[in-house]
């Protein structure tokens, strides 16, 4: 196969270690240039009934199950531009190589912004933050890249361009296939484009973080997602990790009086609570500190449950640094590699029991061996398996990398 | 015809009175809010629990029928319009609203809650549920699935896929699957975010997890007055231009205006070109900053009167104009059609000279009332059905008026769907592999095509004996 004919001589190379998918190194590392490149390339592996993982700039190809083979990873960090900022129409285009830290560049003076927020915007990639359904802090107020994608282009298996949902706030001809793409580790497609809702970036942020005992603060946490002024994120956390006291943080962003009246009402929260309060004025660079949890640890593992359901997780944690977005369940936990099977075992099943689920977010691969890093996602499995079956019969995208080894 | 053995199996399943096959009882379901094509089923079922819609679904199997699912029949693109769908399963007895979660803000609603319910279950707890089409109060959250159905206050907080979590799905074998559920991030492919919005033909939707919203602290009602329907359009992409997310932003034109004002006298100004009805939330703090900008915006585009309303009461009386917009217009004409249509917001003017244009071409009268804000048009095209020619007439300025939409970068359908209406303009918007890509999602659900057939994609198949518009068997 000559990927240079497909690509130029430059951007093909051998595939080594530094390469690997999840310990899996790719025999071809290509990187096309435009959505017909990516079209030949795809085309060209499945032709040769062999495998592909798109990948943007690598940070994130921890996650997931390593794949049962990847004869080529196809990076998408060349396609980076963003093609179309409509500031009237509050929607930006942009290529899946873009970094959100380039985004936001473009969209930052214009006063927008989409917000959001994984670990690493400047290495985090638009296809890589849909596929691998990248969240942060924000979520408690924004949604997650569900709610904020409005279109998406992807290359299918057989090569073709296929697009779903469209350029306009409001859409609901045909499917919404820009849903289905987004968590789907690229397993039914290369995420080549996509358009985003956007909105108006906040000027001000800032954050009131409340210590004393971890039953009080989840409480107190619960309790500010009903105050006047709505936190726009609302962290519950281990000791130490967001300094030695503090166990909840509450974050205000908007105009100047909106966040000083939350941070207001959250001091006031605190003292009812009996819990200490600070205000902490650089909010941004905190939630930022906040996304970027476990970065350095070994292992991450990522429980959901209810928000009512997070005190007993973090608790259950038994002492090792985790973090939660309160408002919406999310518990992330932080382990030593030799810890987390004993973990995912001791948490799973009562987590999947009450439909709340634990993935293993981030692991080594020696880590993962013997764990699924998924779980057990129940009879709809059956459908999923399907999907797979008609957007990628040959199995060509990213195989075994998805639940239930798809 | 339905062989009386089956209708026997589908009695014994749902009671004798869970059974329509008279004739006479049929002509209520041989259309849905889109009058323009007719065509009763040669029976409804109405199941009044999940199992029964599911014990009805295997026996539909079993004999291989198709059957197109209802649910109050508010839709307005033939969503439930039978074609080639002898059998149709209302959800409108499925109504239990069965769990409420307060703390986690979630409520499990069966499909056959009306939309409005569910507010009003939740609204003492300072909660309530974001989608608000104008048919909330007959509208269903099954249907509202089927259709992701938006509203005013979409703008703000997204549409009904932005809002359910999880879904229980009969499919057309007759196999119950739950997918989603009340806790966020489920492993596994997003299939409640592509089950919402399939408008029926991925089988039946029988509950829903519903995400509660907080409800805001203070909200401000603006109505501001324009001489020109242009002027209007223009303060619009101002405010959004302003960095303004309004919870609602919504325009009616003169000929609305008319309507609306004979039908309930609010004291909407007749004399004007348009007016716009703009809503603020949020906490109180920050709104009347936000009341002085968009005053500001609307000033500098010429708003000839600003009014806020004072109270609860005067707000409701707005909104009511609004929401009955489409029942006001009942006066104008015998008849009308809905089109619906999205633009990028910043192309609402545009828009709106093209469908003038159209209007003017075509010798009909066509007012405007929409959602502004997401340029979600609404033009209502007014006729009367006895008038072959007007008929021809509507239904040419309606494709046209859509496709300007899809030539301007915009879509078919902003929240009404395709049903049977829009499915010959699907190839504008989408080609051949994206066609194929969504067909090919269909089949996982529904292998044989037996869920609302002939519904949303382009097909050979269809025949166009519905295509004729019958006169309204009761005047």
């Amino acid at each position: 196969m000559s990927w240079a004919a497909l690509v130029g001589a430059d951007f093909v190379r051998r595939g080594s270690t530094g390469d690997a998918v999840d310990g899996v190194v790719p025999e071809w590392v290509v990187r096309p240039g435009t959505a017909g490149e990516v079209r030949a390339c795809v085309h060209a592996v499945a032709a040769q009934e062999r495998s592909l993982v798109a990948s943007g700039r690598g940070a994130h190809l921890d996650r997931g199950a390593p794949p049962s083979s990847c004869f080529v990873l196809l990076r998408l960090d060349r396609m980076d531009a963003v093609l179309d900022h409509q500031p009237g129409d509050m929607t930006v285009t942009v290529e899946a190589g873009c970094t959100l830290a380039a985004l936001d560049g473009v969209l930052a003076p214009a006063g927008q912004w989409l917000p959001l927020d994984p670990p690493r915007p400047e290495a985090t990639t638009v296809g890589g933050a849909l596929a691998a359904n990248l969240s942060g802090p924000l979520r408690a107020s924004q949604g997650t890249a569900r709610d904020l994608l409005l279109g998406v282009v992807v290359v299918g298996s057989d090569g073709a361009l296929v697009r779903g949902g469209g350029r306009v706030v409001k859409n609901v001809a045909g499917y919404d296939l820009p849903k289905l793409h987004v968590g789907a580790l690229g397993t039914l497609g290369v995420i080549v484009e996509a358009t985003f809702r956007l909105r108006p970036r906040p000027p001000c942020e800032r954050a009131v973080v409340l210590a004393g005992p971890a039953e009080r603060a989840a409480a107190a946490g619960l309790a500010a997602r009903d105050l006047a002024v709505p936190p726009c994120w609302l962290e519950l956390a281990a000791p130490g990790v967001l300094d030695e006291r503090a166990v909840l943080a509450v974050g205000y962003a908007g105009l100047a009086g909106e966040v000083a009246a939350g941070c207001d009402a959250a001091s006031a929260l605190a003292a009812a609570h009996g819990l200490a309060a600070r205000v902490v004025d650089a909010g941004a660079a905190l939630r930022g500190r906040l996304g970027a949890f476990g970065l350095d640890a070994a292992a991450v593992l990522r429980a959901a449950t209810l928000p009512t359901g997070v005190a007993a997780v973090l608790d259950a944690a038994g002492g090792r640094p985790a973090v939660a977005h309160l408002a919406n369940g999310v518990v992330r936990i932080a382990c030593a590699c030799d810890d987390l099977r004993g973990l995912v075992a001791a948490l799973r099943p009562g987590l999947e029991a009450t439909g709340g689920s634990l993935v293993v977010e981030r692991a080594e691969p020696e880590a993962k061996r013997g764990v699924d890093p998924w779980g057990d996602v129940g009879p709809a499995l059956a459908l999923m398996r399907g999907v797979k079956a008609a957007l990628d019969p040959s199995r060509t995208l990213a195989p075994g990398r998805f639940v239930g080894g798809i | 015809m339905l062989p009386a053995a089956l209708v026997g199996r589908l009695r014994g399943i749902v009671g004798g009175d869970g059974v329509i096959d008279r004739a006479d009882s049929l002509v209520v379901y041989e259309c849905d809010g889109y009058t323009l094509e007719r065509a009763a089923p040669d029976v409804v079922v109405l199941p009044r629990t999940p199992a029964e819609v599911a014990a009805v679904l295997r026996c539909l199997a079993d004999a291989r029928v198709p059957f197109v699912p209802r649910g109050a029949g508010t839709g307005l693109a033939g969503g439930t319009l039978p074609v080639g769908a002898p059998v149709m399963v209302c959800t409108s007895r499925l109504q239990r609203i069965e769990a409420i979660d307060v703390a986690n803000r979630r409520l499990v609603a069966q499909a056959g809650v009306v939309n409005l319910w569910v507010t009003n279950a939740v609204r003492a707890h300072g909660l309530h549920y974001a989608p608000d089409p104008s048919s909330q109060p007959a509208c269903t959250i099954g249907g509202n699935v089927a259709e992701n159905s938006g509203g005013p206050h979409t703008l703000k907080y997204g549409v009904t896929t932005n809002h359910v979590l999880g879904v229980e799905l009969v499919l057309p074998s007759g196999d119950v699957v739950r997918l989603g559920g009340a806790v966020e991030d489920r492993p596994g492919y997003d299939l409640t975010g592509l089950v919402v919005g399939s408008e029926g033909t991925f089988g039946v939707v029988t509950r829903a997890v519903l995400r509660l919203v907080r409800t805001p602290e203070a909200t401000r009602t603006l109505l501001a007055v324009f001489d020109s329907v242009e002027a209007a359009s223009e303060a619009v992409s101002g405010v959004i231009a302003a960095g303004i997310v309004p919870a609602a932003l919504e325009l009616m034109d003169r000929i609305i205006i008319a309507a609306v004002e004979a039908a309930y006298g609010v004291g909407l100004p007749t004399d004007a070109g348009a007016v716009l009805l703009i809503e603020l939330d949020g906490p109180a703090v920050g709104l009347d900053p936000q009341v002085e900008r968009v005053r500001g915006v609307c000033g500098a585009h010429r708003a000839r009167e600003i009014r806020v309303a004072r109270d609860e009461r005067e707000r409701a009386a707005l909104w009511r104009a609004r929401k009955r917009a489409f029942g006001a217009v009942g006066r104008l004409a015998p008849n009308y059609c809905t089109q619906d249509g999205v633009v990028p917001r910043t192309r609402v003017p545009d828009i709106l000279r093209r469908i003038a244009a159209a209007a003017e071409r075509h010798r009909l009268r066509i007012g405007n009332v929409f959602h502004a804000g997401d340029g979600n048009i609404h033009p209502i095209l007014l006729f009367d059905e006895r008038d072959a020619d007007e008929v021809r007439r509507v239904l040419a300025a309606g494709r046209e008026i859509l496709e300007a939409c899809v030539e301007m970068g915009g879509s078919l359908t902003g929240e009404h769907g395709i049903g049977v209406e829009k499915i010959g303009q699907m190839p504008l918007l989408f080609g051949p592999d994206d066609l194929r890509a969504m067909v090919a999602l269909r089949h996982v659900f529904d292998p044989d095509e037996r869920a609302n057939p002939h519904k949303v994609f382009p097909d050979a198949k269809v025949c166009v004996e519905t295509r004729a518009p019958r006169r309204q068997a009761a005047p």
